[in-house]
């Protein structure tokens, strides 16, 4: 069961262009927005129970309600450095409707009282990049962003801006700094970006996702987006599918959505036929869920995170039996060990050390103390650095040893891994 | 000003105090390496972290506030077990090259290790290789694996010199310490990034390899290099003085000097010393003993008639004052000031260094001041050239460095009839001087300088140098009349 509300034209090319989108209801619900008040707008964002769609789930309307309550300038930005592994959502939405970001946006700008913006977006996606800034001249032309938009008398600028393809950028403080021209590396909390962030100004990041969904927050009202997912997940979520299934894609289904429906109807089932091991359900750092996890799993915050997991991104990673976990715990640590800003102690030497164990163990090399080393390992970088980066390599460490011990233990008793042979 | 309690320790801080403050205001021990007060907070090494009541999460005490209440503890099981593996963390890449480290004895890993280290390294992979003595500029040099990237230096040269030479490059376990291209670390103050350095990764070119640190002893002074008055640790054995470093003073220097002022040591020590007394005679060059020199010098100044004083701001007042007194007791009026460097000698660089090369020109100025003497160069400089003075005497400089007049003004002085030259070091120019008198350097008596500030700071008496040095109270005894007595402050205090 698809719920198309954002993704509702995305197969339609005419949709990319500003004619096409205004065709479709493009740029009606801005007048809407125009018409209430800023703090109108959040509230109804509150009321909507949107949640951040980048990965945390933190409730959009609680964060905007953090900024100060002044006339303090303030930016707006827009994380499209979408890098966690699995997930390519962000990058469909860019590159099938940039203006539905752009509206969003603007909607967001104005209940947010912020007057520049900018989308910063991953290095790698120089096709989204291109879309978007064609997009944003069109927006500009038509009035859309520049000066007393549609007569309003809100003005609102935006930018592209390209990252240079560090997965830490997409961390919202990495990403400031990334911004501001310094090295990608996070900084440190408090403060907080809404009180202190780009150039030291109260700032507003937001997932490219979250900021489209705004728009049907408008045009539907809180109740209405809530006729979607369950009570502590409002609304529908994209979802990148990638892996063992026949048709990996972004699908858009409503939050609560089973996880086995969405492998078997939206995906088509598993490829060759083959056997369901295991699914990623929130991008390579969220915990691993067995496949009888999975036959229970709904794609909510809440059931996830009860399950130990969490939903992430929505980067969906299928399994199958052909699959050998400690292979793919490499892949998985090799990633995090690349891309660790090298700030934190914790995250900068055990990274590596984490990936270094593992490949010893697929090298032939492991002892069997090594599985109790990597738990501990992970157990000591979870929740002591900066950012997140440290527990997104911890995470998948910890569950792939606690739920697939035995093929550890094999692949260290006998050299050789025990799927692969 | 908000209270909280540390280790069940009531403390109050400042508003806005974070809780590693806190600790710092009590006994309690906390393992720190990128904190450190003179600079902005990092949070990169995650040693100082705590329990807070009511919170289940671990927080490091120097990003957090002080709240009203809160208690704070780090001597918990979970604390300790926490600050144990960040410390594993530190360690699993480190080289573990001791043995030839210059760190070692006050290295801040070797200290952890031994209070909150775990004793075998679980680590059987492979180290990650780095580079090794890297030349980072004049003064210091780089071990990049001994690096454990806290981030002190960098923030160093962005915060307070604003020079900005340093920078972590590359990313992750493969991030390294560097300057950019062409843009070496000479900036005058880069010898504090090796204080700063816990570890062994910044060594000074001029320190390193000459001496373990645990084979050295160390008073607090004042630096004599100009006339800021930073506070200072100097280093010693019984073979001379090694080093200086800061010690933090928040009036004076708060946790910095420069690097001209890590030189002071050297003149101090035996090869630049004057270590007898030398009067000229017509057979050439007698040597003495300095008191034996002194009382010829008394003598020699009983028959004149005119003769005159010339002072440098490089001694302590009290030797002033009692100098002064002496002197125009005796011999009349004339003391003059020597200005080593008068066109930049206001100048400041904004952050410590004085253009006023002298540790107590205030000091100077205030006792002749108290004697009401006036005088201006450009008489001295008027008798000199027409052979008004028979006999000049000058209390010169210590810090012959800092004096780019030197030749010039003892080729000026040699006008005079006679010319005595009161001197803790050596110098070719004062060959022509009837009489050089060995004067006891700063490091080798006790005083008072008086810095630019007027804010006057006690010297701490190292060991002795030269036995045998004067100091200007010796010397005011002498010329009162008193035979001078040998006995001196070696017998007192170490002596070299």
């Amino acid at each position: 069961m698809e719920a198309k509300l954002l993704s509702e034209h995305y197969s339609d090319d005419s949709y990319i262009g500003l004619e096409g989108y205004k065709s479709k209801g493009g740029y009606a619900e801005l007048k809407t927005a125009f018409k209430m008040k800023p703090e109108e707008i959040i509230e109804v964002v509150k009321q909507s129970g949107l949640r951040g769609r980048g990965g945390a789930g933190f409730p959009t309307g609680v964060k905007w309600g953090f900024l100060p309550k002044n006339g303090e300038p303030r930016y707006l930005l827009c994380n499209a450095d979408e890098g966690e592994p699995g997930t390519f959502k962000d990058r469909v939405m860019m590159e099938r409707a940039p203006h539905q970001l752009i509206e969003g946006m603007i909607i967001s700008g104005f209940a947010v009282g912020s007057h520049k913006a900018y989308i910063y977006v991953r290095g790698e996606y120089m096709d989204s990049v291109r879309i978007l800034e064609k997009a944003i001249q069109e927006a500009y032309a038509a009035g859309y962003l520049g000066k007393n938009i549609l007569g309003s008398g809100f003005d609102f600028d935006l930018d592209v801006y390209r990252g240079a393809g560090a997965y830490i950028c997409g961390e919202e403080t990495g990403m400031i700094s990334s911004l501001e021209g310094k090295k990608g590396q996070p900084k440190l909390k408090p403060p907080f970006p809404a009180i202190q962030g780009y150039l030291k100004k109260p700032t507003i990041v937001n997932n490219v996702e979250t900021l489209a969904a705004v728009k049907y927050i408008i045009r539907d009202g809180a109740e209405g987006y809530r006729k979607y997912g369950t009570e502590k997940s409002a609304g529908t979520k994209l979802f990148s599918v990638s892996g063992d299934v026949n048709k990996p894609g972004v699908y858009e289904v409503p939050l609560g959505y089973s996880l086995m429906d969405l492998i078997n109807n939206e995906c088509g089932g598993m490829r060759e036929g083959r056997k369901l091991k295991a699914v990623i359900p929130g991008g390579s750092s969220a915990p691993v869920l067995t496949a009888e996890e999975t036959g229970r799993a709904t794609m909510d915050y809440e059931c996830l995170a009860e399950m130990g997991s969490m939903l992430g991104s929505g980067a969906v990673i299928i399994i199958d039996e052909t699959r050998c976990m400690v292979d793919m715990l490499k892949v998985i640590l090799h990633f995090y060990h690349h891309e660790s800003c090298g700030q934190c102690t914790p995250c900068r030497e055990g990274t590596g050390w984490l990936e270094k164990i593992v490949r010893s163990i697929v090298d032939g090399n492991g002892r069997l103390q090594d599985i109790d080393l990597l738990n501990r390992v992970a157990e000591n970088m979870k929740g002591r650095t900066i950012c997140a980066l440290s527990d997104a390599a911890a995470l998948p460490t910890m569950s792939f040893i606690q739920k697939f011990r035995e093929e550890f233990e094999f692949f260290i008793r006998e050299g050789r891994s025990q799927v692969k042979g | 000003m908000p209270k909280c309690t540390v280790n069940g320790i009531e403390v109050e801080v400042k508003d806005g105090a974070t809780v590693i403050e806190a600790f710092m205001k009590t006994n309690e021990s906390i393992a720190h390496y990128c904190w450190h007060p003179g600079l902005s907070v990092a949070g990169v090494c995650r040693m100082c972290m705590v329990e807070i009541e009511g919170n289940p999460r671990l927080q490091i005490a120097c990003n957090t506030p002080v709240q009203d209440g809160m208690v704070v503890y780090n001597n918990s099981e979970k604390v300790k077990e926490a600050v144990e593996w960040t410390l594993k963390f530190h360690l699993i890449n480190h080289p573990l090259d001791c043995p030839i480290c210059d760190q070692a004895g006050e290295c801040g890993l070797q200290e952890y290790y031994m209070s909150h280290g775990s004793y075998d390294s679980e680590m059987a992979e492979r180290k990650v290789k780095k580079h090794k003595v890297v030349d980072l500029g004049e003064k210091v040099v780089l071990d990049t694996e001994r690096c454990i990237l806290c981030s002190r230096c960098v923030r160093f040269t962005d915060e307070v010199t604003k020079t900005n030479e340093l920078g972590i490059f590359n990313r992750g376990d493969r991030s390294e310490i560097g300057t950019f291209e062409n843009r070496p670390l000479n900036n005058k103050y880069s010898l504090n990034t090796v204080d700063i350095c816990p570890v062994g990764a910044l060594t000074s070119k001029d320190f390193r390899f000459r001496q373990r640190v645990w084979f050295l002893k160390s008073f607090e002074t004042i630096c004599q290099g100009c006339s800021a008055g930073c506070n200072v640790q100097a280093y010693y054995n019984e073979n001379g003085f090694y080093r200086v470093k800061p010690v933090p003073n928040e009036e004076v220097n708060g946790h910095w000097m420069c690097d001209e002022g890590r030189d002071v040591y050297k003149f101090a020590n035996k090869e630049h010393r004057l270590v007898s007394g030398i009067k000229k005679e017509d057979s050439g060059l007698s040597h003495m003993a300095p008191g034996a020199a002194a009382v010829q010098l008394r003598e020699d100044l009983s028959d004149t008639k005119k003769a005159a004083l010339v002072l440098t701001g490089q001694y302590t007042t009290e030797e002033y004052l009692k100098f002064v007194d002496s002197f125009t007791k005796n011999y009349g009026n004339e003391v003059y000031h020597w200005i080593n460097n008068p066109k930049t000698f206001d100048d400041f660089d904004g952050i410590l260094l004085r253009g006023d090369k002298n540790p107590n020109t205030v000091g100077l100025l205030r006792v002749l001041e108290g004697k009401g003497i006036k005088s201006s160069w450009a008489d001295l400089e008027e008798k000199l050239n027409s052979g008004q003075i028979e006999h000049l005497v000058v209390a010169g400089p210590e810090n012959l460095a800092v004096f780019p007049d030197l030749e010039e003004k003892v080729t000026l002085f040699g006008q005079a009839q006679k010319l005595t030259v009161l001197t803790p070091v050596k110098s070719k120019f004062y060959e022509s001087a009837d009489y050089q008198i060995p004067m006891k350097s700063f490091m080798e008596k006790d005083g008072t300088f008086v810095n630019h500030k007027g804010i006057e700071q006690k010297l701490g008496r190292g060991p002795i140098v030269v036995s045998q040095a004067l100091t200007l109270l010796d010397l005011s005894m002498i010329l009162d009349g008193s035979d001078f007595i040998s006995v001196n402050s070696a017998s007192m205090g170490g002596s070299l």
